[in-house]
Parts: C-alpha cells; sequence; structure tokens
C-alpha cells in the first residue's frame, strides 16, 4: 500500500496510543499474570502460594473439568447444526427478489439479537418456567401426556440452551448471509437457471461457493463463541449457580467463574482458562487448516 | 463539525453528557451507620422490625438493611472477603454458602470469632445445642444460628382419614408407605398417578440430606473428613432409591409456590412433604386451600426407636472483619436473634421456631393453628428442636453436594433400568457409586492446600 | 398455479418463524400487564368481556409501578445508561484512532502492531477474568466505574474493523490533499476521516452500545455496592428475590430491553449496513 510522504513519524503513535496503552494494562499484563496465576493456588487475590503444575494436573484428574468440556463441546455442536442452517435458511428464504415485507421480516429475525443473553436468560427462564411458563402449558395443552416439568428434567437442559441461544442468534448470523447472498451475481444464477440446473443444483454449485467466505467466518464465531457460554446458563439455572440439574448445563466457563469467583481459587480458574485457549487456538488451527484447503 | 458525523454517535454523546451530569450532581447517599446483608424478603422484614426498633436509640449508627438474592450474596460477600472491597458489616449466610467462607486459611475467615463473646455474655447454654453446629469450625462458632429447622412430615389429613388410615400404626418409613400405599392410585385411569406418596425425586438433594442426617448418615465427620460411603449411607440410599425410582416409585417433586402448586394441592396430588418449620409458614401462605386438610407427625423412623425428626436448611448471622464497630453490631444481633419479639415474629409470619431456649416457653407457640387442623405447630416443633442432627460444616459442601447428588441420581438410573424394587439388590451398585463419589471428593479436598494442610 | 403453493408455502414459512421469533415478546409484554392471579389463568391477555373476549379493564400498570417506586429500578436504569453510553462513546473513538494510525499510516513496527491485534482476537476474554480482578485489586479500582470501563476501552476488535473499513473508504488522495492544504492530522482525522467512516461508526457504536449494556459478568464482579449496579444485575438480582411475582419481572425486562430496543430502532440503517459492509468486504 502507499501512503504518500513522510509526515511526522510520531503522528500514528499517538492516534495509537490510547488502543496500545489499554492493551499494555489491560490485556498483556493480565496475560502474562494468568501465566504467573496458573502455578498458584489463591484465596482470592491477596492470599496467593505458589504450586507449580499442581492446577494443570487437578485439571487433567478433575471430572467436574470434563463434565463441563463435554457439556461444552455437545452445546458447540448443536449449536452449529441448528444455527447455522436455520441462519441460512431464513436468509434465503428473505433473498428472493420479489419478496414483500423484506424489512419487517429482517427486523423481525433480527430483534432477539438486540437482547444480551443475561436478559435472554430471563425470558427463558419464565418461558421454560416448570408448570407455569408458556412453552410447557402449550406443550401440555397439545400433548396431554407431556410432564410440565420440562426444563427442570435433566434430559431437557440442553434443549433449552441450545434454543434459547438458537432464538438469541440466528437473525443475527441471518444478517450476515443475506448480505452475503445479495452479492452472489445474478447473471451466474441467471446463466446456471439457463442451462437447466434446479433450484439445489444452483444453491450447491453457484450460491455455495460464493458466500462460503461469510460463511467459514461464520462457522468459527459459532464455534468459539458456543465454547465460551456463560451468562444463559448461569442465569438460567441460577439457583444451581448455573449448573443445573446434574451438572448438565455446566460449561467450561461457569466452571472456571465458580473456581474463580466462588471459591477464591484465581490460579485454578486462570489454569482452566489456559486449557480453554488451548482448545480455541486448536479451533482456529483445524479451522484454518480446512478452509486453505478447500480454497486451493 | 457536529453535521458529519453520524446522528446515533451525537445521541449517544448526549446520553453520556446527561447521565454523567446527573450522577455528579446526585446526592452522595449516606454510608454510615451498620449494613445488614441478607438474602431473604421475610429474613429483611424480620431485620428491619428489630432496626426499627433499635435505631432511635442508636441514632449514630443506624442499622441499614440490605437483600440480595442468594447468589449474588455470595458473591459480594466472598468477593468483600477477597479483596477488602466494601461488605456488609453483618451478613446473614444459608447453610448451604456457609462452606466457602471456610475455604481459605483460618487466619483468613472473613467473619469475625465469636466464640469468646458467646462465652463472655453467658450465652452458649441459652442456645440449642445441635443449631449451633453448622456455623462453627475447629470448635470456634463464627455466628448465630437465626433458627432450629425441625423437620416432621406434613401429611394430607383428609385424604388418609378419608380413607380410613390410622397413622398411629406408623413408626418407620417402611410401615409409611406399607400403610399408605392404598392413596397411591390412578384416579382417573390416564396410566399416571394422580397422588404421590412424598415430595422427593432423584434430584431433590435437600430431600436426601433431610433422609441421610436422619438416618445417622451424612456427608462429614466431626474432624470434617468426608463419609459419603459410610455403611449407614449406602444402606440408606439404597432404601431411599427404590421409592423415587423403579417400578415401585411412589415419590415425586410437587411445587408449592406458584400459581400451578394451588391448582395441584386441589387436586391431591401430593400425600405427605417432608416439611421444616419454615415450609409450615411456607405452605400456609401459598396454598389457602389447603387449610383444615394438613397434619404434622413425627418423621417416620429408619429402624424402630430411631430418630423421629431432621433437619433442612438454615441461617446464621455473622459480623464481618471489615466492620469498625464490632461491639455495637454484636448487640445488634444479639438484640434481633434473642429478642421474645423476634422469635414471636418469626413463628407468627413465618412459623419458624426459635433456637433460643428461653424463648421456648412463649405462649404463641402452643396456640392451636387452625390451619393445620388446630394443631399446636410451634410446641410440636419444639418438642423435636433437642434431637435435631448436628451438621458440620465443610468447604466441601458444596462438591460433597455434586459428588452425592450424581450417585444417587445414577443409582435412580439403575433401579429404573433394571426394575428393581428391593433395597438389598441395588446396594452394591449404590456402594460402587458412592465409593467412588468419595474418592472424586478426596481428589477435591487434596488439591485444596490451604485446608489439606490445617489440623483437623 | 405451483408458483401460487410455493409462494404460500413461502410467506407461510417466514410468518411462521416471524411469529416464533416474536412469540417471547408478546408473552412478556402480556405478562408484564396482568396481575398475579390472571397470569395463572390465561396465557397472553386475561380473558374477559371486552373487545375480542379480552378483559383490558383486567389490565394493570401496576408491576411498572412498583419497579419505579419500591424496588429501585430507576437508579439500575440510570447507570446502565451512563455506563453503555461513556463506554461506547470511548470506545468507538479509542478503537477508530487506532484502526485509523494502522490503515492510513506507514511507520516501522505498523506489521508488529497489526500482529498483535490480530493474535489478541484469539484469546477468549475468560482467561483474563481471573488476572484482571486481581489487577484492578492491585490498581484499588473494584467497585467503580472506572474500574469496569477502562478494560474494555479498546478492544482489538474494534480497531480490526476500523482499519479494514478505513482502507476500504478513506482514500489516500484526500489524506494527501488535505496536508498539503495545511491541516493539522488533529483536524484531519475528525473532519474528514471519521465522516468517510460513518457506517461503521454507528455500528461499532451499537455493537458496544449494546455490548456494555448487556454485559453481566464484569459488573457483577467487580461493582460490590447495589447503587452502583446495572440493570442487567439489578434484574437478575430482582428474580431470585421475586420469582414467582412473574410480571414484575416481566415489566423488569421490557424496562431493561426497551431503551436499547428503541436506539436500535433509531440507528437500524447505520447498523446494519455497517456490520454487513465489514462481513462481505472483511
Amino acid at each position: 500500500m502507499k501512503s504518500g510522504r513522510p509526515h511526522a513519524p510520531l503522528t500514528p503513535w499517538v492516534f495509537l496510543a490510547p488502543y496500545l496503552a489499554g492493551f499494555t494494562l489491560f490485556f498483556a499484563w493480565p496475560l502474562v499474570r494468568s501465566l504467573v496465576l496458573a502455578t498458584e493456588q489463591t484465596y482470592g487475590p491477596k492470599v496467593t502460594v505458589y504450586v507449580g503444575l499442581l492446577n494443570f494436573r487437578s485439571i487433567l484428574g478433575d471430572p467436574m473439568f470434563w463434565t463441563a468440556v463435554g457439556n461444552t463441546a455437545l452445546f458447540t455442536a448443536c449449536s452449529l447444526l441448528v444455527q447455522v442452517p436455520v441462519a441460512l435458511g431464513l436468509a434465503l428464504l428473505l433473498n428472493r427478489p420479489d419478496i414483500r415485507g423484506r424489512r419487517f421480516f429482517r427486523l423481525a429475525f433480527f430483534s432477539p439479537s438486540i437482547v444480551g443473553l443475561a436478559f435472554v436468560a430471563i425470558i427463558f427462564g419464565l418461558l421454560l418456567e416448570k408448570r407455569t411458563g408458556l412453552v410447557n402449558t402449550s406443550l401440555h395443552t397439545l400433548l396431554p401426556a407431556w410432564d410440565p416439568d420440562f426444563p427442570w428434567r435433566e434430559n431437557y437442559v440442553m434443549i433449552s440452551l441450545v434454543g434459547s441461544t438458537l432464538w438469541l442468534s440466528a437473525g443475527f448470523y441471518m444478517v450476515y448471509f443475506l448480505a452475503a447472498l445479495q452479492n452472489v451475481p445474478r447473471e451466474l444464477l441467471d446463466a446456471a437457471s439457463i442451462d437447466g440446473a434446479g433450484s439445489w443444483q444452483r444453491f450447491r454449485h453457484v450460491t455455495l461457493p460464493e458466500i462460503r467466505p461469510v460463511l467459514n467466518i461464520i462457522v468459527l464465531l459459532v464455534i468459539t463463541g458456543s465454547f465460551q457460554l456463560f451468562e444463559l446458563p448461569y442465569v438460567l439455572y441460577n439457583d444451581t449457580y448455573g449448573s443445573g440439574p446434574e451438572n448438565r448445563a455446566l460449561t467450561v466457563v461457569t466452571y472456571l467463574y465458580r473456581t474463580g469467583f466462588h471459591s477464591g481459587d484465581l490460579g485454578y480458574a486462570s489454569a482452566i482458562g489456559w486449557v480453554l485457549t488451548l482448545f480455541l487456538v486448536g479451533f482456529a488451527l483445524v479451522h484454518r487448516h480446512l478452509t486453505r484447503r478447500e480454497e486451493t | 463539525m457536529l453535521r458529519f458525523q453520524s446522528f446515533g454517535l451525537v445521541l449517544v454523546t448526549v446520553l453520556a453528557a446527561v447521565s454523567t451530569t446527573l450522577v455528579l450532581l446526585q446526592p452522595v447517599e449516606p454510608q454510615d451507620g451498620l449494613q445488614y446483608w441478607t438474602f431473604d424478603r421475610s429474613h429483611a422484614q424480620v431485620a428491619s422490625a428489630a432496626a426499627a426498633n433499635w435505631n432511635p436509640r442508636h441514632p449514630d449508627l443506624p442499622v441499614r438493611v440490605t437483600t440480595l438474592t442468594g447468589p449474588t450474596l455470595l458473591t459480594r460477600m466472598l468477593s468483600g472477603f477477597y479483596s477488602d472491597t466494601p461488605v456488609g458489616d453483618m451478613i446473614e449466610v444459608e447453610r448451604g454458602q456457609i462452606g466457602q467462607v471456610f475455604a481459605g486459611p483460618v487466619q483468613d475467615i472473613g467473619f469475625v470469632d465469636l466464640t469468646d463473646r458467646i462465652d463472655r455474655d453467658g450465652l452458649r447454654a441459652a442456645i440449642n445445642a445441635p443449631s449451633l453446629s453448622p456455623w462453627s469450625l475447629h470448635g470456634r462458632n463464627y455466628g448465630l444460628p437465626h433458627d432450629v429447622h425441625p423437620t416432621m412430615l406434613l401429611y394430607r389429613s383428609d385424604l388418609v382419614e378419608a380413607a380410613g388410615i390410622d397413622v398411629r400404626q406408623i413408626e418407620t418409613w417402611d410401615d409409611y408407605f406399607r400403610v399408605m400405599r392404598p392413596l397411591f392410585r390412578d384416579h382417573d385411569g390416564d396410566g399416571r398417578p394422580d397422588t404421590y406418596l412424598l415430595n422427593t425425586s432423584p434430584t431433590n438433594m435437600g430431600a436426601h440430606e433431610v433422609m441421610l442426617l436422619q438416618a445417622g448418615g451424612g456427608m462429614f465427620d466431626a474432624a470434617g473428613q468426608p463419609v459419603l460411603n459410610s455403611e449407614i449411607n449406602v444402606r440408606t440410599v439404597a432404601r431411599m432409591v427404590v421409592w423415587m425410582a423403579g417400578p415401585n416409585r411412589m415419590t415425586a417433586d410437587a411445587p408449592v409456590s406458584g400459581p400451578s402448586a394451588i391448582k395441584l394441592a386441589g387436586e391431591g396430588y401430593m400425600l405427605a412433604f417432608l416439611a421444616p418449620d419454615w415450609f409450615a409458614g411456607a405452605i400456609k401462605k401459598e396454598l389457602p386451600n389447603l387449610a383444615g386438610k394438613l397434619k404434622f407427625m413425627p418423621l417416620p423412623a429408619w429402624e424402630r426407636g430411631g430418630r423421629r425428626t431432621s433437619v433442612l436448611g438454615g441461617t446464621m448471622v455473622g459480623i464481618t472483619k471489615a466492620c469498625r464497630q464490632p461491639d455495637e453490631a454484636w448487640a445488634f444481633i444479639k438484640h434481633l436473634y434473642f429478642a421474645p419479639e423476634t422469635a414471636r415474629r418469626l413463628y407468627a409470619t413465618f412459623c419458624i421456631v426459635s433456637p433460643i431456649k428461653s424463648n421456648w416457653s412463649l405462649a404463641c407457640y402452643d396456640e392451636p393453628d387452625p390451619y393445620f387442623s388446630g394443631q399446636p405447630v410451634g410446641r410440636l416443633f419444639l418438642n423435636l428442636a433437642g434431637d435435631v442432627p448436628e451438621r458440620i460444616p465443610s468447604p466441601f459442601y458444596a462438591s460433597a453436594t455434586t459428588v452425592l447428588s450424581a450417585a444417587i441420581v445414577g443409582s435412580c438410573r439403575h433401579v429404573d433400568r433394571h426394575g428393581i424394587t428391593d433395597p438389598a439388590a441395588v446396594e452394591p451398585e449404590v456402594r460402587r457409586r458412592l465409593d467412588a463419589a468419595q474418592a472424586e471428593l478426596l481428589g477435591i479436598m487434596q488439591r485444596n492446600v490451604f485446608v489439606a494442610g490445617r489440623a483437623p | 398455479m405451483l408458483r401460487r403453493l410455493a409462494n404460500v408455502l413461502l410467506y407461510g414459512l417466514l410468518i411462521f418463524f416471524a411469529v416464533l421469533t416474536l412469540v417471547p415478546f408478546a408473552y412478556m409484554v402480556c405478562g408484564a400487564l396482568k396481575s398475579k392471579y390472571d397470569f395463572a389463568a390465561s396465557l397472553f391477555l386475561p380473558a374477559g368481556g371486552g373487545w375480542l373476549g379480552v378483559g383490558w379493564d383486567r389490565l394493570t400498570l401496576a408491576n411498572f409501578a412498583r419497579l419505579f417506586t419500591e424496588l429501585g429500578l430507576p437508579r439500575a436504569l440510570h447507570n446502565s445508561i451512563l455506563l453503555a453510553s461513556v463506554s461506547s462513546i470511548l470506545t468507538v473513538l479509542c478503537c477508530a484512532m487506532g484502526g485509523y494510525a494502522l490503515a492510513k499510516h506507514r511507520f516501522r513496527g505498523r506489521d508488529t502492531v497489526m500482529g498483535v491485534v490480530l493474535s489478541a482476537l484469539i484469546i477468549p476474554g475468560p482467561l483474563l477474568l481471573a488476572p484482571s480482578f486481581q489487577l484492578l485489586y492491585n490498581l484499588d479500582l473494584l467497585d467503580t466505574y472506572t474500574g469496569l470501563i477502562l478494560p474494555g476501552l479498546a478492544p482489538a476488535f474494534g480497531v480490526f474493523l476500523f482499519r479494514q473499513a478505513m482502507l476500504n473508504s478513506v482514500p489516500d488522495e484526500l489524506l494527501e490533499a488535505a496536508r498539503m492544504d495545511g491541516a493539522g492530522e488533529i483536524r484531519i482525522f475528525f473532519e474528514l476521516v471519521l465522516p468517510l467512516v460513518r457506517p461503521m461508526l454507528g455500528a461499532f457504536l451499537m455493537i458496544s452500545f449494546m455490548g456494555t449494556w448487556n454485559n453481566f459478568i464484569s459488573p457483577q464482579i467487580i461493582l460490590q455496592s447495589p447503587e452502583l449496579h446495572p440493570l442487567s444485575v439489578a434484574l437478575n438480582n430482582l428474580k431470585g428475590l421475586y420469582g414467582t411475582d412473574y410480571g414484575v419481572i416481566m415489566a423488569g425486562t421490557i424496562v431493561s430491553i426497551a431503551p436499547v430496543m428503541c436506539l436500535f430502532l433509531l440507528l437500524q440503517k447505520e447498523f446494519i449496513s455497517g456490520l454487513t459492509s465489514g462481513a462481505v468486504k472483511g
């Protein structure tokens, strides 16, 4: 990139100063500290004891941690399988040129994403309330055999979490898909039609390759976002501090939060944070590898 | 310059300016006096009433009551203990949360050690002995008990009497389920039972703890060591799980608050409840349609001649180390917890009986309660107060609850899968699961260098 | 005929999903207007003798009245507005400045800084939760708004977005011309650069406003005094204490999401165009 005549060499640093200051103090420094903390056991920030690699060894043998990993992985897989197709499907429905009321529908689908996770949890807490909530009363009216104790039964925990998240974020991703779909050249689609391609073939061979970059980004966003799920189960199952019946709602970040701020062990929490980071960096690398290969 | 900028930026800038100005203009609220934190609205009412009585006499040190939800109170309290941020001077702590307070080094416990004050003021003998145990670590007391919470069986006397059943023939749990069995049936023929015999279920950990404590089991021994796989726990759990699962399942969870609870109560969904005194207060308030249809009896024992009561829940109040006027705070909490007015108000509003023995002679406890078919409910509970099992607090209470609950739920699954009805048949499975739970808990405990190195 | 059927199916599906999406809101609004007893009796609006068989006269604003009088929600509302507006303005400014430097200036170390920004994108926030708490403790910033606002001021994500936007929509020639005319760097930034990235400005403002408004974890950890609490924390507390007063909780949720909804409706166009321009071109 070309960038004009040389000007005062300090100028860019002045513009960068707020970011760099914030980064150093509230990102780089805590990052270094978290490495140190991961080798300590603490009782709040005041009381710390060096324990070496004990935290990491404990994590490997900590059944609660692996329960949390299992739940989080299951949630991530479910979200990916449900959210991406629904978001893409809605975008495809809305992308027809002759559709009426597109602005209304787009706003309607998008509106939940304005509401934060903590509020979603409250709304869904009420919707899923056993016996009195809308979901249970409706299902019970439709199917008299339905047990209205619904979300507190351990088998429905994951369905509740995935459903609430779907409601929250499908519209958000839909907006991205819609923008990408509108950039698919019409000529390509028309040409495919003339060649006698059906709508599925047009989607498979024209639309999908065109929106692939956006699809890839959204897949990565859903994976990393889902793996850090915390507020929703924490508020939805607040009476059990976010673990839900039989720990079915316990996620990695909930466990991190609880060890750090309920048990006061910031060291163990940091160690969990590093394991989480390893997972996420791993996902990102695999994702990059896969998308690279696709492109070539 | 404004015309170049986005409308949103302008709008939000205005919002920022206005709200900041408002905050700057807002008078700083007085933070003087003693802060009293509690996690329950009804507790707050009682504390506020006592404060209203106290404040005119202490104009320079008034007590201010704040109510926070359980999890929020826990987060704030611990955050205050960990990092010296503002925290209440007196805090009420619920039984399930006290363990966290004891998780660090002993010298870093956030509450003031009240042992010497209790002895100096001669209060030890005045307090129901088992009620002090959940708030004490290695013989030191960190709080005053708010309650006793003895537990009885609250049953639908209307249904039982209509069936011609005499509850006097019930002495043990086995008797109970045998005698009541005729009432457990499907009235409308839809294939689902319409009346369950007891409000417990595989995930109802509160009920499990009531049962285990009553039987003489529990999670920790007097030295704070875990005893999840004790013989008594194995036998008790094996007997419990065949009521809660499998072909002989006779229990369920029933809500006691909220709109649907009234409907279910009217339909006779639940025959009997494990009922501590506070539960009596709650049901009286929430289910007016059960007036005159309920009676209490002591809990059926596990063995003939066994303990006829247990305990569920409980609260203490402690003084935090952040408190700058501990003497005044001590005077207030004594005033609050020991006063006959508090005892009377707790009983009148919530049916909760006092842990202070001098209050036990209050006449209100003997008044027949028409809601409970004319029984003198307070006296019935107080007769059992001395028998309430002791409870040992532990920093690992939450972990113990989690692993124990998983073991019980797992055993229930096993019972479901194999259609087991005989406790003896499920015992090996229960033992295996409780052994695993014990091992897991020991692993968690060994990780904590602060507590592992502490002399028992 | 077939075409018509397909159309009916298409609109049917869209309407079905739209209803599914909007029902929670409708349920909430109806619930907030009902008394505790009507709540159990009816799913949406209470039955009665009025128009459409609805008991309009039984709707009540009592739940809202309670929120604003005895339950002290105005304070939390005010706190949320303060936090969200101040921190989103400052964040937008910091990120735009950083993005501008990275997009439109050539200097030694630029690639290093860019590398730092990109790698910061991968680090998950929860990893920093514990050490940040310790840091705020050491800086004596716990239980202050400063402690809540400062750490979030310059997210790498925002710097990255602004860099992309400036690469795309700020022509170098324009900057050159302005410099020739002797305009100062600060003036160029505010009067020339910012207006050119207006969609991104609006979108990122909205993103950070919503982010702060909806933030639950940090205030829960950092703010100790109840009078500092924003709505997200206050409402969760309310839910715990008044759990069975469904009407009050629903009214509280409406009060909590209404302001940010209104802001969104006002900024909708800017927001969606900024959001998607970044996605498609980025």
